[in-house]
């Protein structure tokens, strides 16, 4: 793996306190390669998530080395963590968290507005849009769109500033089996693309089309 | 119940910052109350209850002095008469004190029996010997002088002087206090002031006050008063009543500016709690139905609401009642002072309680009252009610946080357009105020304002008129005539008789009320004080009684508003032969951008020495500090609520919109894009409410708050463009203000957290 979009060295994680601690992840080794699909499966409440949130620097590290794009996540002060978020770190969730006032081509456009971007955002995110196949929903809002619609574009909103890496939180959750896969295709696609992809998933189809499926049990990856 | 109870208190616990923000809002609308309510009550009945409290007399009448014999014998043959104490009043003495800068305004008060209508605040009354004195609050407070000090009252090199025990401090409420009064009264034995007043006869009196039995029957007295006055000069002749009305008719303007105002705050904060309420309603709108689910009834869940509310509401509203009233209490009773008042006191305890069992009620009802609505619908309904409203039509905004903001902030439209109105009523009111302190300021300086356009006085004769106006700067000069007279059909009512050789208008142009200007001898102009006083209306008969006794008639033809003399003025036009042989004053108009240096030197130099002509209130300049300050306190509390509102709004929208923020923050927000997105929420409400309390106050409030001034003066209390720039500017900086403080609590919370809340 020539290019690595992230690495993870030693990472350990808790949560909670006192009697109520409890460790989630428990010296996590990872590399996640350009251009590659790597999936995460475990049980409810293993890590999964938190695992992403400690590669997109919304949550700190107990112990250990993160680096994405060359950047040491985990001594990263608050300034730089914003420009991870706007530059390298895309990110997919469950419940797609679009913005209700916001059309489906201003969702898309969102990340890029706030880095500064937004002159070539409009042209990026129609781009995006047209790949996903969602240009009907490009100009109305999500209340009426449906959840597939709804993922596809939250899916463009990830990749509309050209991050290295997507984090995907369990992105097939709220959708039908049909939705689902075409979400997980995309996903597919994007990494195809060049961007390395982590996709934190039940979904069985998942597996079949990441090129890496490890397992979060007792705080470790099983790969 | 008792579970529902239990969880309002821990739901109290665990959600301590919002529990904070609502005691926050609640106390600020308790603060505002709680001014309003010491103001009022301490200002609305401050004469009567400071007359009853010195035993003011029903009558006072003031005459050219006379002896005592005669006048008793007179006052005695009064029916309905009571009481009756006599004073010897010993005008503009010397008093001096070790340590203070003596003045020339004495008003020595030699009394003669044991009423003498005021009221002891600190130390005792005269007991008779002749070495005591009791002096009025005004002369106390600014020398700080206390009981057991010695002053020395009188000037041994014309007539005598006496030192003398200060015993007592008293207010006599029948007159401002000093200095907002000219002299400064002084009370003493009779035969004190006669030892310093060398000039009068052995048993000379010139006040009397009488108390009567039956103040219904005191018309009767009066009117044998008038008669039994005959052969006195200079009667004068003053009820209680009369004096009640003058002297609250200027604190009336106060008192209703001060009341409306804080009956707007108080409505605006009871709008914020409604608003508020039924936002925390909406928000455990889910909650609400999972307990109507498992059976709660919702008479026990909006009880629960309610003691939740009342928890958070009985002690912000009490720390808020000692806050405002401990704001207001001090400036009022630095207006009580003026105005020679006594404060409530602990019986301002009552008003003060029944207000916290008030606001404590409205929380408590706005609390339950949308929760018991909100349980009476069907489960399922609420608990898909609980998801904010699906938008379904995009609005072309701009883009960006701001942008975002402000869609945010239009998709709540109700809770939107409530904040507006809410900070357009209080934007409003510190306008008006705002528009009050520019006025004040201009009553202090210009005398303009109060309709006189001269600027210098001069002690010179007819003659020396062509000469004065041939001075570089000069516009031009008349001469103005002004005695005391009093009405001499009625005898009680005493004012300035005021005249102009030449054109009148062009130095003295108080606006008219009703009819015409005088443009005849034999025609009159009266003040709207003096018209209230004697009922006058264009078409009446003033008949005047000057201090030697002639009596002249004019026909009433104007009614003119004028703050001089509390409006007891009368302006005739003379007969050339008035002019010609009188002295008068001589008053001076300058040229525009005229150097009021250089032609008050060329006066001096043709021996014309002038004065500076200040407004009618230049000598009352603490007074109107005093009412700045109140003004200034309510404008303060105005703008804290506010501060409140917006904020209260923002941390609202912070807590339904966490999921947003979360987002924005996944995606790369920093703390500023977060601010501004508040900002954009806040300058919604910000954009709305600006015109509304612009046209608000120029349209309503400052045309009704000159129509409460406009027995005095015609003034403008429309904001000017600068108080109204002002006032935006803040507002502006309180939305920003306000945004940036929910942005960085918010921002202070993990992203994840926000993301899960939501």
């Amino acid at each position: 793996m020539a290019n690595l979009g992230a690495t993870l060295r030693g990472v350990r994680k808790s949560v909670g306190s006192g009697a109520a601690r409890r460790t989630l992840l428990n010296g996590v080794d990872l590399e996640l390669g350009a251009g590659t699909l790597t999936a995460v499966i475990g049980r409810s409440g293993s890590g999964k998530s938190t695992l992403l949130h400690l590669l997109g620097g919304l949550e700190p590290v107990d112990e250990g080395e993160i680096e994405v794009a060359g950047v040491r996540v985990d001594r990263a002060s608050p300034a730089e963590l914003v420009e991870l978020r706007r530059h390298a770190v895309g990110f997919v969730f469950q419940f797609f968290h679009l913005l209700p006032e916001l059309t489906g081509e201003e969702n898309v456009m969102l990340p890029a507005r706030l880095a500064g971007d937004g002159a070539i955002a409009r042209e990026r995110a129609r781009a995006l849009i047209d790949r996903l196949g969602v240009s009907d929903a490009a100009t109305r809002l999500p209340g009426v769109l449906s959840g597939g619609e709804q993922q596809r574009l939250a899916v463009a909103r990830s990749l509309v500033n050209e991050p290295l890496l997507v984090l995907a939180d369990e992105p097939t959750g709220n959708l039908d089996e049909e939705s689902g896969l075409a979400v997980l295709q995309l996903l597919r696609g994007v990494a195809d693309a060049g961007q390395a992809v982590l996709l934190v998933t039940h979904d069985a189809e998942a597996s079949a089309l990441a090129d890496r499926v490890l397992t979060l049990r007792d705080g470790r990856l099983i790969g | 119940m008792r579970p529902l109870l239990a969880g309002a208190v821990a739901r109290l616990r665990r959600r301590r910052g919002r529990a904070l923000l609502a005691a926050l809002g609640i106390a600020a609308a308790a603060a505002m109350t709680g001014a309003a309510v010491t103001v009022s009550f301490n200002l609305h009945d401050g004469f009567a209850r400071s007359a009853d409290a010195a035993g003011m007399p029903d009558v006072i009448v003031h005459f050219d002095t006379r002896d005592a014999a005669l006048v008793m014998g007179r006052v005695r043959s009064l029916p309905n008469l009571a009481a009756a104490s006599y004073q010897l009043e010993f005008r503009s003495q010397y008093v001096r004190a070790p340590g203070r800068v003596p003045i020339t305004s004495g008003d020595l008060f030699g009394t003669v029996g044991m009423r003498h209508g005021y009221a002891i605040v600190a130390g005792r009354d005269l007991s008779g010997r002749p070495d005591e004195v009791v002096v009025e609050r005004g002369l106390a407070d600014q020398w700080h002088l206390r009981p057991g000090e010695r002053i020395t009252v009188g000037d041994a090199a014309h007539g005598g002087s006496v030192l003398a025990l200060v015993v007592g401090v008293a207010v006599a409420p029948d007159n401002v206090a000093y200095p907002l009064a000219a002299g400064a009264r002084i009370w003493m034995p009779y035969r004190t002031v006669r030892r310093i007043d060398t000039t009068g006869t052995a048993k000379s009196i010139n006040i009397a006050l009488l108390w009567v039995n039956d103040r219904s029957q005191l018309d009767v007295t009066l009117e044998q008063a008038r008669s039994a006055g005959y052969g006195l000069h200079g009667l004068t002749i003053v009820t209680r009543e009369g004096v009640g009305v003058l002297i609250d008719g200027a604190a009336g303007i106060v008192i209703a500016l001060l009341v409306a105002v804080s009956l707007g705050a108080l409505a605006a904060a009871g709008v914020m709690v409604a608003v508020s309420s039924r936002a925390e309603v909406q928000r455990r709108l889910e909650t609400i139905g999972l307990l109507r689910a498992i059976g709660a009834s919702p008479r026990a869940i909006a009880a629960a609401a309610g003691v939740e509310a009342a928890a958070v509401a009985l002690p912000a509203a009490a720390l808020g009642l000692v806050v405002g009233w401990w704001a207001a209490d001090g400036a009022s009773a630095r207006l009580l002072e003026a105005l020679n008042q006594l404060p409530r006191g602990a019986t301002l305890l009552l008003p003060l309680a029944l207000s916290l069992l008030a606001i404590v009620a409205l929380v408590t009802a706005a609390a339950a009252w949308p929760t018991w609505r909100a349980c009476r619908r069907p489960t399922a309904a609420m608990l898909r009610d609980a998801e904010l409203p699906a938008g379904s039509r995009s609005l072309r905004l701009p883009g960006g946080a701001v942008g975002l903001g402000i869609r945010i902030a239009l998709r709540r439209p109700i809770r939107t357009f409530s904040t507006a109105i809410v900070v357009a009523s209080s934007v409003a009111v510190v306008l008006l105020l705002l528009a009050l302190a520019t006025t004040l300021q201009r009553l202090e300086n210009d005398p303009t304002t109060i309709g006189k356009n001269y600027q210098l006085t001069s002690h010179s004769s007819v003659r020396a008129l062509p000469r004065i106006r041939r001075l570089p700067g000069v516009a031009d000069a008349a001469q103005r005539f002004s005695t005391p007279v009093v009405d001499s059909f009625q005898l009680g009512e005493a004012f300035n008789l005021v005249a102009y050789c030449g054109n009148r208008l062009a130095f003295e142009d108080p606006p008219l009320s009703a009819g015409r200007r005088a443009t005849r001898p034999g025609e009159v102009e009266v003040g709207q004080g003096l018209a209230t006083a004697l009922g006058l209306v264009p078409g009446s008969t003033l008949a005047v009684q000057f201090s030697d006794g002639d009596e002249a008639r004019f026909r009433v033809v104007g009614i003119v508003r004028t703050l001089d003399n509390d409006g007891r003025m009368a302006y005739v036009r003379p007969d050339r032969e008035f002019c010609t042989f009188r002295g008068g004053q001589t008053v001076i108009k300058l040229k525009d951008g005229a150097d009021l240096a250089s032609v008050t030197a060329a006066l001096n130099l043709t021996g014309n020495r002038p004065s500076t002509v200040g407004g009618v209130t230049s000598r009352n300049a603490q007074f109107l500090g005093v009412v700045a300050a109140l003004l200034r306190t309510v404008a303060i509390i105005d703008g804290l609520v506010c501060l409140y509102v917006l904020a209260q709004m923002l941390a609202l929208t912070a807590l339904e919109r966490r999921t947003t923020v979360g987002l924005l923050r996944a995606c790369g927000a920093d703390r500023r894009q977060v601010a501004l997105l508040f900002f954009g929420v806040a300058a919604t409400v910000v954009v709305l409410a600006a015109p509304v309390a612009v046209v608000a106050e120029r349209v309503v409030l400052g045309p009704q708050a000159a129509q409460l001034a406009a027995p005095y003066a015609t003034v403008s209390l429309r904001a000017g463009t600068a108080a109204v720039l002002v006032s935006l500017a803040g507002l502006g900086a309180i939305a920003a203000g306000a945004s940036a403080w929910v942005a960085r609590r918010i921002m202070s919370e993990p992203v994840t957290r926000l993301l899960r809340d939501g």
